[in-house]
């Protein structure tokens, strides 16, 4: 099994069925719905890393509505748009939307791929950055705690110190009583 | 890439110390390559000393610029290290209010200073603090100024537009409807909030006393990247523009310890801050 989930979302049995067979033989985790509805559906009981929908589809959720479903309810999903040749304007608009890419029909398998292994690399570099950022938040968090003590430790021994110098410096008073006062700050920390 | 020589490093070392303070070192041969080649090949440079050369003649100060955004590094996200601002939100802020409120019949003028603003997610953090703090109180005017020294960082912080990479790294979803608007793909600052801040190119290691007293200094995780002496001298001249009862805020990793003895560290729970003496 590749490490990608896919959704595939195209009114038409034929392409779907193509689309499918496909992804599967490549070993990707497939799975398939006739239309925006049915996609919809899915993708709220399920996360899928990509979704790949046809852009006209009928009814009121075409391949757009799919792109701002999927969007909104896991930002991490990419959306690659199928598209005829004609709307490959409207795939422009999409992609401003956020779908990752388009491919035009016919479909081109070899293209296809390509797309595939792009995303999959792309996520396994953020899953790479989120894993060094939580190592870099672990290491951060036990080293400013370390840091912090002995900022406050050593500001508290210096004010000590300092106090030290006033007694110990004092023309005024007797050795005896300087060592008594010296102690007492000593016995304060 | 452009290979970097052992003469070049230490010339382009410097030259990169005197003009942003940065200092990197020299064993990494490879922090230069990755990060000036492109820029050299851009100015059709065959070496780093032909790019150094060419940047010092520039009048226009276009690759030296551009030297700084490769350079300097942007890392920073909204709210990072939740510390500072619980600090800000539960002490700082209510303290200095505190302090200044009652005094006069005037509004009390707050001036917070974010001094490595990067691309502004720790200002724009702030001035969140604050609205939920504050709500649109009229007694107070706050003044949030965020300063860096890369023209593309200011920038974008300027612009208060967030990927959704950069949105989704610490940022509560909560914050997220109430302070941004989908623009496109990615997230736009409201305009609310982008009011409450401002943003300008600042070299910290020139002098900076032009931009008067302030009550909060943030100054995170920008002096690591300095020699020792050059942070003793840019905490030095903090001091002289944090107001006497002001707060100052460093990296949760750094140490003022044998820097700037005009401070002293205070805790507050899991945090840090200092004050003058």
């Amino acid at each position: 099994m590749k490490n990608l989930s896919i959704l595939v979302v195209d009114d038409d049995p034929v392409i779907r069925r193509l689309l499918e067979q496909r992804l599967k033989n490549e070993r990707f985790h497939v799975e398939v719905a006739e239309d925006g509805y049915a996609a919809e559906k899915i993708l709220r009981h399920k996360y899928f890393d990509v979704v790949l929908t046809d852009l006209m589809m009928p009814g009121d959720i075409g391949g757009i509505e799919v792109l701002e479903i999927a969007k909104e309810l896991n930002s991490k999903t990419e959306v690659l748009l199928i598209t005829a040749h004609s709307s490959v304007h409207t795939a422009v608009e999409a992609m401003k939307k956020g779908a990752i890419d388009y491919l035009e029909k016919p479909i081109n398998f070899d293209e296809l791929f390509l797309r595939l292994d792009k995303i999959s690399n792309v996520q396994s570099i953020m899953k790479n950055a989120q894993d060094l950022q939580f190592a870099m938040n672990t290491t951060e968090s036990a080293a400013s705690a370390t840091i912090q003590d002995l900022e406050i430790q050593v500001s508290r021994q210096r004010e000590m110190l300092d106090r030290l110098e006033t007694v110990l410096r004092d023309g005024q008073a007797t050795d005896e009583v300087k060592v008594e006062q010296a102690l007492t700050i000593f016995d304060q920390m | 890439m452009i290979k970097i020589n052992p003469a070049e490093l230490k010339l382009i070392s410097q030259y990169i110390q005197d003009i942003s303070g940065i200092y990197l070192d020299q064993s990494k041969s490879y922090l230069f390559e990755t990060r000036l080649s492109s820029v050299a090949e851009a100015y059709g440079c065959k070496s780093y000393q032909e790019l150094q050369t060419k940047a010092k003649m520039d009048s226009t100060k276009k690759i030296e610029k551009e030297i700084i955004d490769a350079i300097t590094t942007n890392e920073t996200l909204f709210f990072r290290d939740k510390g500072p601002f619980e600090l800000l939100q539960f002490k700082i802020l209510p303290e200095i209010i505190d302090a200044r409120s009652s005094k006069t019949a005037l509004k009390t003028n707050i001036k917070i200073w974010s001094a490595a603003a990067s691309t502004g997610q720790e200002l724009y953090s702030i001035a969140i603090v604050i609205k939920e703090l504050l709500r649109d109180s009229p007694d107070y005017i706050f003044t949030l100024l965020g300063t860096d020294i890369s023209d593309a960082a200011i920038a974008q912080a300027s612009y208060g537009k967030y990927n959704r990479f950069e949105i989704e790294r610490g940022l509560d979803k909560k914050y997220l409807q109430k302070y941004f608007t989908l623009f496109g793909d990615s997230w736009k600052i409201k305009d609310e909030l982008r009011a409450m801040v401002n943003f300008r190119k600042i070299n910290l290691m020139q002098p900076f006393n032009a931009l008067g007293k302030f009550d909060i200094i943030f100054c995170r995780n920008v002096a690591i990247y300095f020699t020792l002496e050059d942070r003793k001298k840019l905490f030095n001249k903090m001091a002289d523009i944090l107001a006497d009862d002001g707060y100052l805020v460093i990296g949760s990793t750094e140490s003022l310890t044998g820097i700037c003895p005009k401070f002293i560290p205070k805790r507050h729970l899991r945090s840090i801050f200092y004050q003058k003496k």
